[in-house]
């Protein structure tokens, strides 16, 4: 039991103004951008009746890395989900809201996915190759939109994206095998790698080192940090390490609710709300 | 008492035995601070002494009849009079024949004499005694063995591990069941078939172009010397089969894909099970369908379009085989493709592939092995299938690939060879057991081929 609680005081610390109560839901900190990426704006998801998220109004800048945080079943893989609408994949699934990239809204009626999910791409969180072989599984994704004519510019584009993933040196003399004959975090690579094959604006990453061991996942957070000078990246992380070793900016969910927005460095060691800190300082019950 | 009496004794002793081990079981603990002293359960206790009680004595008692009938015969022909007694062993059979006969209250041809009828009654003096000695024998085995295993209990005796064994013993009788009856199966069509090719040589029933099965049944009858060439056979089994799975494959696949990917959850709750009762149906009803629809719209259409179709024609059945095999095809593909996992669909998809493109490039080749098992069923289904066949496309074997004539399938062919009233060992019966033993064969070798292939693939993807 901590002491905000059972008192029911705000926690005030010497120099600095109250925390936003527990109770106050409503998104505290930077939430807006200039010339943002994509926009979000009172984005709400329902799974039948029952709400994952409301309320979530978000810029994300261009080349920014952005990374949500919070507990499990706040909702932050499922706003990850709205920006390529993958969430229409999900029977039962109704988004509300606005998101706007390019000036356009993702949700109207004439939008199609397909070209939206190949400006957005993804990392999930478990790695998912498909069951071809490496160079398969790079190539594929630009045979289908096209991208590729003949044999040589498929050989350039899987060399070039398998480099960027920095998994060439590694895979050089076995492109023919299966992707999923690879190590895990070699898999999480390969899926980078295929993502980023499409040529993608933006590339959504729902926890993509959760199951990696910690070589595999320092080598990840690098090719983060060199993915973001060309990509917008926005990251689900539960590890807060993480979240501020690689974002320049952090956003923290809880229960549905988008609760704090703002520079990495003042969510981890400044934050606004009551809830934001009990879950930074590991107080979260 | 009578067998059945026995069983039932040996039954209730059984149960008896299960109460009497459980409960020594909990007596035995009850010093020690109750059953978490004991080494197992106390129901272990229970089932150990019903297992000692009642497997060795059903042994004893399966042997016992096994050999029963056997030994009091010849204890009876021991006892006969000696001009009955050293007859010829054919006649002397007839006279075993006649015993068992008044024994079993049968009628009797002609007179019977006083020396049979006597060896009869002792025939089954001897078959009440045997009966005594068997049940007091088999209660005392039971009552003993309960005795036996109840001074045994202790809290230390590892009852479930002993129980486990037995259940293990248990499982591999029953997989070694399975294994033995195949191996049965093929080793007697195999006798049989080898019997046959002494009388018609391999190659004529592998390469001749005829077949005509019928036999002289008098040796004065003419033209009917019989020709035994597989070929017509076997190309109207691939006939109707290749017209059935053309029907099939793609309508089965199609549904799957449709009920595994794009139809709701409601949809796929009422269609799936519909589809199922497809394969419910009795294959005589798709039979008199196939002959009474089907075949005469077909001979029509060929009409208007000018073709002559006959009545009794190989599409006919095909199209109705493949119609009863869809959800053969439809229902495993569609279970196979539930089975690949989401995550796979959705890195397809989160690359803009179309719902289509993560259909034909993603989900089916990961779901392929279980299609071409679910196909490979339906090849079996297809080739075994007799009584469509029977109704709908006819009896004559015409050498032909025209879909539009009758012709005839290895299973059809099978049945009528053995319908006959010919002795058994004509060369006509014994074809039936040559033509099983090819169907074995090829079916055995189409499985063969669809495993290369899968491996081949898998090797290839993953």
């Amino acid at each position: 039991m901590n002491q905000e609680q059972t008192t029911g005081h705000p926690h005030i610390r010497p120099g600095r103004s109250p925390l936003v109560e527990r109770t106050e839901r409503a998104t505290v900190g930077q939430t807006t951008v200039e010339d943002p990426r994509i926009s979000c704006k009172n984005v709400a998801v329902y799974y039948d009746a029952k709400k994952a998220i409301s309320n979530i109004n978000l810029d994300i800048g261009r080349n920014e890395v952005i990374a949500m945080i919070g507990p499990s079943g706040c909702g932050k893989s499922t706003f990850l989900r709205c920006l390529n609408r993958m969430n229409d994949t999900i029977e039962g699934c109704t988004v509300s809201g606005q998101i706007f990239m390019d000036g356009k809204n993702i949700y109207d009626s004439d939008v199609d996915v397909v070209p939206l999910r190949a400006q957005v791409g993804m990392v999930f969180q478990k790695p998912n190759p498909f069951p071809k072989s490496i160079y398969d599984n790079i190539a594929y994704g630009a045979r289908i939109h096209g991208l590729v004519q003949n044999r040589d510019e498929t050989d350039e584009l899987v060399v070039g994206s398998l480099k960027r993933a920095g998994l060439w040196g590694e895979v050089k003399d076995r492109l023919k095998m299966s992707g999923t004959s690879l190590s895990g975090g070699q898999q999480q690579r390969l899926c980078i790698a295929r993502a980023i094959a499409v040529n993608p604006e933006v590339i959504l990453m729902d926890e993509p080192c959760s199951s990696l061991d910690p070589i595999a996942t320092a080598i990840i957070e690098e090719l983060i940090d060199e993915l973001k000078q060309d990509y917008t990246i926005v990251i689900v992380t539960h590890s807060m390490q993480q979240a501020s070793r690689i974002s320049h900016r952090t956003a923290y969910f809880y229960q549905g609710d988008l609760v704090e927005v703002g520079s990495t460095d003042q969510v981890f060691l400044n934050p606004l709300h009551q809830l934001t800190e009990d879950y930074i300082t590991g107080r979260f019950e | 008492m009578a067998p059945f009496h026995l069983l039932l004794t040996l039954c209730v002793l059984a149960i008896a035995g299960f109460f009497i081990g459980r409960s020594k079981s909990f007596a035995v603990c009850s010093a020690q601070g109750g059953p978490r002293a004991l080494h197992s359960r106390p129901i272990y206790y229970g089932i150990l002494t019903a297992i000692w009680c009642a497997v060795p004595a059903l042994i004893v008692f399966s042997f016992w009849y096994f050999f029963q009938s056997t030994i009091i015969m010849d204890l009876v022909i021991a006892d006969l009079p000696d001009p009955i007694r050293f007859l010829p062993e054919d006649r002397l059979n007839l006279v075993v024949n006649d015993i068992k006969n008044i024994v079993a209250g049968n009628i009797v041809a002609g007179n019977i004499s006083p020396a049979i009828q006597a060896a009869a009654d002792h025939y089954k003096s001897l078959e009440k005694t045997a009966q005594v000695a068997l049940s007091v024998i088999i209660t005392a085995m039971a009552i003993i063995a309960i005795a036996g295993v109840y001074l045994k209990i202790t809290p230390t005796l590892r009852a479930r591990n002993y129980v486990e064994k037995i259940i293990e013993g248990l499982l591999i009788a029953c997989t070694s069941l399975a294994v033995f009856t195949t191996i049965g199966i093929v080793a007697s069509v195999f006798y049989e078939a080898i019997r046959f090719f002494k009388i018609v040589p391999v190659y004529k029933f592998l390469f001749g172009l005829q077949w005509s099965p019928q036999m002289a049944i008098h040796a004065e009858q003419i033209g009917s010397s019989g020709a035994f060439g597989a070929i017509p056979v076997i190309l109207g089994t691939m006939l109707i089969a290749g017209i059935a799975m053309c029907v099939a494959v793609p309508v089965g696949l199609m549904a799957a894909i449709y009920l595994a990917e794009y139809a709701n959850k409601n949809f796929r709750n009422i269609a799936k099970p519909l589809l199922e009762i497809l394969a419910g149906i009795p294959t005589v009803v798709y039979g008199f369908f196939a002959a009474l629809v089907v075949a005469p719209a077909i001979r029509d259409a060929g009409g208007i379009l000018g073709f002559s179709v006959s009545s009794e024609s190989a599409l006919a059945a095909g199209i109705v085989m493949g119609i009863m095999i869809i959800p053969f095809v439809s229902s495993l593909s569609d279970d196979v493709i539930n089975a690949v996992p989401q995550s796979l669909r959705d890195g397809a998809l989160s690359l803009g592939s179309t719902r289509s493109e993560t259909i034909t490039n993603v989900v089916l080749p990961a779901a392929l092995p279980g299609i071409v098992g679910g196909v490979l069923l339906a090849v079996s289904r297809a080739i075994g299938e007799t009584m469509i066949v029977v109704m709908a496309a006819g009896l004559s074997a015409n050498l032909t690939v025209n879909p539009f004539q009758a012709v005839t399938t290895v299973t059809v062919q099978i049945v009528t060879l053995l319908v006959g009233d010919q002795e058994f060992d004509s060369a006509k019966t014994l074809a039936a057991f040559a033509l099983g033993l090819l169907l074995f064969v090829i079916t055995l070798a189409l499985n063969v081929v669809a495993l290369i292939v899968v491996r081949k693939y898998r090797e290839h993807y993953e």
